[in-house]
């Protein structure tokens, strides 16, 4: 039921005539929608905190004297969290041309500039990747030449598990990744300048083909960094379960950039609380989407009780594990299914900010339960070793985004044809 | 106006008082302009009527959201409550059973009931909760005389200010309408035609069916309550009658009306032949033998083989040690001291590292494992001679260790 | 084909002298014409025929016992169960494009979500009797049931298959209750236009006194929106079921964790498969071409490929994990698969559902209806190999090497799946001889007239045409 009705007046606009921005280059809806000095101060703070998070955090590491065993199952989770928030917003980017949605127009250069930081993060898996490639076994065993000869199931998968396909394949993934979010960038901004049907057209072309490789890319990243902890553990389904972190992630971030660009000035009136409810509804959707895939991949396990694979949930079942994995379900299924059911809750912008945030912890907790029983320590090792590689993971990406977007003109795509559908755009 | 109204006779019509003016569009439109006029002019008593839902009308009729939801949230949740305790009392109470090893409350194995009666809870709420707050089923209403009106749910709009509305006047109402330039402003009036009472045939048919329905009801309560000596009906056989004689039962075919045949005299069966006391008695000239048979090979295969088989058969009552202490013996011990396994007659198993047992003739064993002693069964139609020498062997051996000690 | 022919009541054009008139006769023709077209006296006889034949195996099956089918341990779950999960796979369309589709605002739907979500209900009827026929004993389904009995037992709770019964039962209920309320304010249109009493009395019944009041278009259209919302994921969980009566088993093919979405997938590929099937000779025979249109197939053609893609993901996410496993079982089953007995049938299925759907990347095939109807077959073919392959290849090569087993269907196999046909088309055929089959009122409340003006109102006139789909 896309069909306008102008007698509702908009929350926060005032009357002024919608849509009449396709034509402008710089004012839609009279709205502000440069990025702004506030952006760049947001860049260089973020880059601070990114630079004293992971400073500390290697620091304190350091100071383990575990050869950075520790810091670097911290680093891992809180890489893999922020690795999610990129690959979600590079597939929501994705999708969005790829069904050639018109609601999301306004949001899309914001969803762009989050995909943009592929290469960032790529530069940030270094730290995981060239162990691996150098053979230390810190985080994955199979890295290790000795460990693969005495273990009969490593042996059996080093064709795939070893150090130089795992850096040949992480070379592709992020190539992939940064071509892509570059592709979509760059096409873009060239429709802010020129305008037309084409370009929207050539981004819906690739975005079919671009899909197919990006399930692919991410299923098996998300095997080759989170399942391989774990060699002798296998899941078919992991792919999907990491996937709908990402969406989870990339969805809550969006609305919280577009609620932090509202704080700025920016882009009030074009984002409105239409468009802010539909990402609400991505948050929950996917919120119970998760829930789903992580239910079927355990209770599938549960019940088949085969010990090549119950062993991986035995160790998170076992001693503080078990309040982890309890709490996982309540606090990134039950409490948010319930907060975030209601349509007010969604239309309501503190509402939704605090849910973004829960949203963006409970991955944090998810990546955490994912990682850390890996690393097989007494207890539960959660400390300033963890907050500080996710403060600064958190900072780099941050920072990242705001640099990319202090590179682009318009916050918005200007000149895209659907931008007067997004901008009028209601619930039903 | 009265051309368009229904087949009715006149006298009656004019008898009927206005139930309201009904206004008529073009397009949903003109009908969402003249339903702001109308809500702004605080009408309670009216409604609008269109071929399909008017977005936006809601606001231009004022109308509130509808508390449907909530009916839905709390039906869903009750499902949910449904379902965990379904669950719980059928499988973890009433009758617990073990399945795959799994707890008898699995709740991950509960998940999807709960799931589904959610949904299916909530479903059915939500069609009847839209039909109850619409006050559907409404079977004749007096719009229903209007032949115009019929157009409702074809491609024409209308909008209906009802005479009990407290605001409503009869001329400043239609002047009101008047102004939003309907195509056609008519009155309508009470419908003073279609009975009140519902048709005698659907009464008729609804009787007929309803006593038709309750005849199976009946015959059930009856079977419930009255006894019988026929024996009961038995419509689907299943396996309980098969064409065939069972053992012990009579056969006309033979003389002596026996099923059951015996061997022809003068025959053995193929693999029957037992002409060595030794091996299959026990016995040697009617003694017993103090000597293992020939075919028992006395080595170390056999005596693991008599363990094996003592394990199985003996030492649940026996004990794993021979010392009567086997886990039936124990738990009947323990029944009893709990004054709960009054009534058993529980003669407690023989302990078998007694002097009297130990100076048994070989024979003596392997013919009380064969035929049975006192309480204990006979044991030879289950275990093979050859399994009943070697455990005998090996029982001799826990007697010479329990000597020793 | 395309030349109106001369018996086709519904060859000119519909009468109305407003958008909205049009549509309602354009589809209330259908039920309300004297004599439906030849072609549709055809397929019901046909179907009909094939009906009987159903009819007749259940029934022989039921006197004789399931040893007239090639069911032989260790495939104890062949044809039947097959069957099972292909008819209710073919029952998710339906209520996808219905309640998914609605959410996502995919307004094109409205031409398709009636016929759709009949669809969906003929196939749970298929479905549904399938499984109480395989209990062996088919007067004892209430077993399954948990109604306190003088057994004084209870039904196992922790079984996939009572699951099942609790999910596909769900699943027809609320399919039913969606698909009628979608029906009622067409059924009060049918009311309306009737021209006999039984006609009048019927349809009124069943509009339960619809008159399109704003009022109770609201209420209904929260609940349409609830009903969308609850029906969603229980699309998702009703294949997901149905994928766990495998999964949860220790079978290597069938336990496998990424089941339940692949299932999800593959039961949305067969649906839209079996929903182009229909659609394309349904608007031909029934004068609908301006109501399901080329750009109508086009889109659910692009489902197909997203779908079938997500379908040879899963494909291939088996294969890897077979091998990665290093389970020397899992890595038997997947090359059993490729070049085992069944081989011919794995083939088949990879050919049918991951290269034929293929095709539809190109424009010209997905605009051609007859191109579209050939790839909607072929697909439907391929999903039912699907669960062929899954169900009797695991099967037919277990753990035990002495008890492998080459399972061969029978005749009485065969003419119980070609008979179910004969249901799922008898029921279909009446429904588009009786029943509203396309939703008028939804189409009416996307007609690009109404859509335009609505946009265009309000404040001062900005015609943007873009919104259209």
């Amino acid at each position: 039921m896309t069909s306008k009705d102008k007698d509702r007046t908009p929350h926060s606009s005032s009357a002024s005539p919608k849509g009449e921005g396709s034509e402008s280059d710089v004012h839609v809806l009279g709205d502000e929608i440069r990025p702004g000095p506030a952006v760049s101060s947001l860049a260089t703070k973020a880059a601070g905190v990114a630079v004293l998070g992971l400073g500390a955090s290697v620091v304190l590491g350091m100071l383990e004297n575990d050869g950075f065993r520790r810091f670097s199952y911290a680093y891992l989770t809180a890489y893999m969290w922020g690795l999610a928030i990129g690959l979600g917003a590079l597939f929501w980017v994705t999708l969005q041309h790829l069904v050639n949605a018109k609601w999301s127009i306004v949001l899309r250069r914001v969803g762009e500039i989050l995909a943009g930081t592929a290469p960032v993060l790529g530069v940030l898996a270094l730290p995981i990747v060239i162990p691996a490639f150098l053979g230390h076994d810190i985080l994955y065993p199979w890295a290790n030449h000795d460990r693969v000869h005495a273990d009969h199931l490593l042996h059996h998968k080093a064709p795939y598990l070893n150090p130089t396909f795992f850096l040949i394949r992480f070379v592709v993934y992020f190539a992939f990744f940064t071509l892509l979010g570059r592709f979509f960038l760059k096409q873009s901004l060239a429709q802010d300048k020129s305008g037309g049907v084409e370009i929207a057209k050539r981004m819906q072309r690739v975005a079919g083909p671009a899909m197919i490789l990006f399930g692919l890319a991410l299923t098996f990243c998300a095997i080759d960094l989170l399942m391989s902890l774990e060699p002798s553990w296998f899941s078919t389904i992991f792919g999907v379960y990491y996937f709908a972190s990402c969406v989870l992630a990339a969805n809550s971030c969006l609305a919280l950039a577009a609620m932090w660009l509202h704080k700025q000035g920016r882009l009030t009136r074009s984002i409105t609380v239409e468009h802010l409810h539909d990402l609400g509804k991505m948050m929950f959707a996917f919120t119970v989407f998760w829930a789903y895939i992580g239910f079927s991949q355990f209770m599938l396990i549960w019940y088949a009780n085969v010990p090549e694979e119950t062993f991986w949930y035995k160790e998170r079942f076992a001693g503080d594990w078990a309040t982890v994995s309890t709490a996982l379900l309540v606090l990134h299924f039950v409490v948010p299914f319930f907060g975030m059911l209601s349509r007010h809750v969604k239309r309501h912008k503190k509402a939704l900010a605090f849910w973004a945030f829960w949203s963006l912890a409970v991955v944090y907790l998810d990546m955490y339960w994912l990682v850390m029983p890996a690393f097989g320590a007494e207890g539960l090792p959660f400390g300033p070793i963890e907050i500080g590689a996710l403060v600064g993971i958190a900072g780099a990406v941050m920072a990242a985004a705001a640099f990319g977007a202090r590179k682009v003109k318009n916050l918005i795509p200007v000149k895209d044809p659907r931008l007067p559908a997004s901008l009028a755009f209601e619930n039903i | 106006m009265s051309d368009e109204h229904k087949k009715e006779s006149a006298a009656a019509e004019k008898k009927a008082p206005l139930h309201g003016l009904l206004a008529e569009y073009e397009t949903p439109w003109q009908l969402l302009e003249a339903a702001k006029k109308v809500r702004d002019a605080k009408y309670e008593r009216w409604d609008t009527f269109t071929p399909f839902p008017i977005h936006g009308i809601e606001r231009a009729m004022g109308i509130r959201m509808t508390a449907l939801p909530w009916f839905v949230l709390a039906a869903g949740l009750t499902g949910l409550t449904t379902a965990i305790l379904l669950q719980w009392w059928t499988n973890a109470v009433d009758y617990p059973w073990i399945v795959s090893g799994k707890p008898f409350w699995s709740i991950a194995a509960n998940v999807p009931i709960m799931f589904e009666l959610t949904v299916l809870f909530s479903g059915i709420t939500t069609l009847v909760g839209m039909l109850m707050l619409n006050g559907l089923p409404l079977p004749s209403h007096p719009l229903d005389l209007k032949e115009r009106f019929a157009r409702a749910t074809n491609d024409r709009f209308f909008l209906l200010i009802q005479a009990s509305d407290p605001k409503f006047d009869e001329v400043r109402t239609r002047a009101l309408l008047d102004e939003t330039r309907p195509v056609v402003l008519d009155e309508v009036l009470e419908d003073r035609v279609t009975s009140d009472r519902m048709p005698r045939g659907i009464i008729y048919a609804i009787i007929v069916l309803a006593t038709a329905g309750a005849i199976p009801l009946a015959l059930a309560a009856k079977a419930r309550f009255t006894k019988s000596r026929d024996t009961r009906l038995h419509i689907i056989q299943d396996m309980d009658a098969q064409p065939k004689y069972k053992a012990q039962r009579q056969n006309p075919v033979f003389a002596d009306l026996r099923a059951h045949r015996p061997d022809v005299e003068g025959t053995v069966a193929v693999g029957e032949l037992r002409d060595d006391d030794h091996f299959y008695t026990g016995k040697v000239n009617g003694d017993y033998a103090r000597t293992f048979p020939s075919q028992v090979a006395l080595t170390d295969a056999t005596m693991e083989r008599g363990r094996e088989r003592f394990g199985i058969y003996c030492a649940p009552c026996h004990g794993l040690a021979g010392d009567g202490d086997g886990m039936i013996a124990k738990r009947a011990e323990y029944l009893a001291s709990t004054g709960r396994g009054r009534g058993m007659g529980w003669v407690p198993p023989t302990n078998l590292n007694q002097d009297y047992l130990r100076q048994q003739p070989v024979g003596q064993l392997f013919e009380s494992i064969t035929n049975g002693v006192r309480n204990m069964p006979a044991y030879g139609p289950q275990i093979s001679t050859e399994d009943r020498w070697a455990i005998v062997m090996y029982l001799r051996a826990l007697q010479h260790k329990s000597a020793a000690k | 084909m395309d030349a109106p022919r001369h018996d086709n009541p519904f060859a000119l054009a519909p009468r109305g002298d407003n958008p909205f008139a049009k549509i309602t006769d354009n589809i209330a023709r259908i039920a309300e014409a004297e004599r439906p077209p030849r072609a549709w006296y055809i397929a019901f006889g046909v179907s009909l025929a094939l009906l009987t034949l159903f009819l007749g195996s259940l029934g022989y099956v039921a006197w004789v016992g399931i040893g007239a089918w090639g069911n032989m341990m260790p495939v104890a779950w062949a044809f039947p169960i097959v069957n099972f999960v292909f008819w209710i796979g073919i029952g998710h369309a339906g209520t996808l494009i219905s309640a998914i589709l609605f959410l996502l605002r995919q307004n094109w739907r409205t031409a398709i979500n009636r016929f759709a979500e009949a669809m969906t209900i003929f196939a749970v009827v298929c479905a549904a009797i399938f499984p109480g026929v395989h209990i062996g004993r088919p007067w004892l389904p209430y077993y399954m049931v948990p109604i306190p009995n003088q057994m004084e037992m209870w039904p196992q709770f922790r079984s996939p298959l009572e699951w099942d019964i609790f999910a596909v039962s769900t699943y027809g209920t609320i399919s039913i209750l969606f698909w009628y309320m979608g029906m009622i304010p067409d059924f009060a249109t049918f009311r309306d236009r009737s021209k006999t009493t039984i006609r009048r009395l019927a349809y009124g019944l069943l509009a339960m006194g619809w008159r399109g009041s704003s009022r109770q278009w609201h209420r209904y259209e929260r609940a349409y929106l609830l009903l969308a919302a609850l029906a969603t994921p229980l699309v998702l969980s009703v294949h997901s079921v149905v994928s766990f009566d495998f999964a949860t088993a220790q079978l290597p093919g069938w336990h496998t964790t990424i089941f339940p979405p692949y299932f999800v997938a593959g039961a949305i590929f067969g649906g839209f498969a079996m929903v182009v099937t229909l659609a394309v000779p349904a608007r031909q025979l029934f004068g609908l071409k301006r109501i399901i249109t080329l750009d109508h197939l086009e889109l659910m053609n692009k489902v197909l490929i997203a779908t079938g893609l997500l379908v040879g993901y899963a494909y291939g996410m088996e294969f890897f994990i077979a091998w990665y496993s290093g389970s020397m079982y899992e890595g038997f089953t997947f090359v059993n698969r490729l070049f085992g007995p069944y081989a011919w049938a794995y083939w088949t299925m990879i050919f049918c559902n991951v290269l034929a759907p293929q095709l539809h990347w190109f424009k010209k095939i997905r605009r051609n209806p007859w191109a579209t109807l050939a790839i909607g077959v072929v697909i439907n073919v391929g999903m039912w190999f699907e669960r062929f392959v899954i169900i009797c290849t695991s099967l037919a090569r277990d753990f035990l090497p002495s008890s492998w087993h080459y399972y061969v269907p029978t005749a009485l196999d065969y003419m119980t799946l070609g008979g179910s046909f004969g249901l799922f088309f008898t029921l279909f055929l009446l429904f588009c001889r009786y029943l509203p089959m396309v939703a008028m009122a939804e189409v009416k409340a996307f007609h690009p007239s109404v859509l335009a003006h609505a946009h265009a109102s309000g404040h001062a006139a900005h015609s943007h045409g873009e919104i259209r789909n």
